[in-house]
């Protein structure tokens, strides 16, 4: 068994009768921070569903925490945890009986821990579920979710609809009290931006291949953006970027590799965003779509 | 939420952020510096960031790694931060200064040197 929690190898999934995530392979090792990104229907949800045995897959081989997640199911979820994209805490629960629950459910979940997690938040124990805010009812689910002892922690767009404090409140949680140098994350998000720093590395996903599976490190090591005076755009767009946009005070390109020569001089280095790169390694299915 | 410039490593920026606190004496000489975990949550930073942002600090001789305590701000931490800032301001910020005193014709005369 290697030492990596996830293993995939030539994975491919289907949703319905499309396929949905073709031939991938990539590893999560431990104590990392995952984002996965990709737009709607890119196979992301699908991806995270297989890694959790809630779907069969239809090629290539997936190994989580050296198990197989749908033949070996009940033993993956006492060190995985996942908190859907479609997740929901019964309305008519109070907060505290949803702790005696898992406590009865899960056998590695430690109401004691569930308890002082929710300490951190605004959320009263005897509060019913339907009394609490959105933002709230997801802190409360990450706290019972995080009182789990698992490894692995698999979020499918957990910050969908909150406000930006909750967001900030909900990450910061995460950070804090999951993040220990041991246990990984995986988190998909269409808030890019928001996350990046938090990262330590990146999956993208476009139409169900994976355009790019890299730590932020080499991100800085591999991509290079040339932050550069409009004048020079053309001499820019001759060098083949990757691509091209606009940043504050100018415009900017994104190369894959060093920049040739010839353009180098011609602009000043700028660290590339994550929200760059994404736009440059895949596209949005409308804009794909026209081309039918 | 935090922004970082686009041009310089984040790692680097978090440094200098806790370098401007460390010189204001928070935290002070022998005190432990926030954990990696508490620092990581506050500015939502990979916590491996924020280990290579100590480290840094480390290598500048503002910080010292207790084993399995955390890091502790180094006595004389303050005096040799002060003392690069001195050296920056002379050495980068008050040449560029002076040739902007210089081009808008202001003398220390017209300068208001009262600490309000």
């Amino acid at each position: 068994m290697s030492d990596h929690l996830v293993e995939a190898r030539n994975l491919t999934l289907r949703y319905g009768a499309k396929v949905a995530v073709d031939d991938i392979s990539f590893h999560i090792p431990k104590g990392r921070v995952v984002g996965l990104l990709g737009h709607n229907g890119a196979g992301k949800t699908t991806l995270m569903k297989a890694l959790v045995g809630l779907l069969r897959q239809r090629g290539g081989s997936l190994q989580v925490m050296g198990l197989q997640p749908q033949a070996q199911r009940v033993q993956l979820l006492q060190s995985v945890c996942y908190i859907p994209d479609v997740a929901i805490l019964p309305r008519w629960a109070r907060v505290g009986e949803l702790i005696s629950l898992m406590s009865g459910l899960h056998p590695r979940f430690s109401a004691e821990r569930a308890r002082a997690l929710l300490r951190r938040t605004s959320v009263d124990l005897n509060a019913r579920v339907k009394t609490l805010s959105k933002g709230m009812v997801v802190q409360a689910h990450l706290a019972l979710v995080a009182a789990i002892d698992a490894k692995l922690m698999i979020l499918d767009e957990p910050t969908l609809g909150l406000d930006v404090l909750s967001r900030k409140a909900f990450y910061e949680m995460l950070i804090d009290e999951w993040c220990d140098g041991e246990r990984s994350v995986l988190i998909s998000t269409h808030q890019v931006e928001e996350i990046e720093s938090l990262l330590s590395d990146v999956m993208m996903l476009n139409e169900g291949r994976l355009a790019l599976a890299i730590s932020l490190e080499d991100i800085d090591k591999r991509f290079v953006a040339l932050g550069h005076d409009p004048a020079v755009a053309e001499e820019m767009a001759a060098a083949h970027p990757l691509l091209r946009y606009r940043v504050q005070g100018g415009s900017a390109a994104l190369f894959d590799g060093e920049p040739p020569p010839s353009v180098a001089a011609l602009g000043r280095r700028l660290r590339p965003s994550l929200v760059d790169l994404f736009v440059a390694l895949t596209r949005a299915p409308e804009a794909h779509r026209t081309q039918f | 939420m935090q922004t970082w410039d686009p041009q310089l490593p984040i790692y680097q920026q978090l440094a200098d952020l806790l370098a401007a606190r460390l010189l204001d004496g928070e935290p002070a000489e022998g005190e432990p510096m926030p954990s990696v975990r508490t620092l990581a949550g506050h500015y939502l930073l990979n916590p491996l960031t924020v280990n290579r942002a100590l480290q840094a600090l480390g290598d500048e001789g503002l910080v010292e790694t207790r084993r399995g305590l955390g890091h502790y701000v180094r006595s004389g931490a303050r005096a040799r931060l002060r003392e690069a800032e001195r050296t920056r301001f002379l050495d980068i910020e008050w040449p560029r200064l002076r040739q902007r005193l210089a081009r808008l014709g202001l003398t220390a005369a017209d300068l208001d040197w009262e600490d309000r």
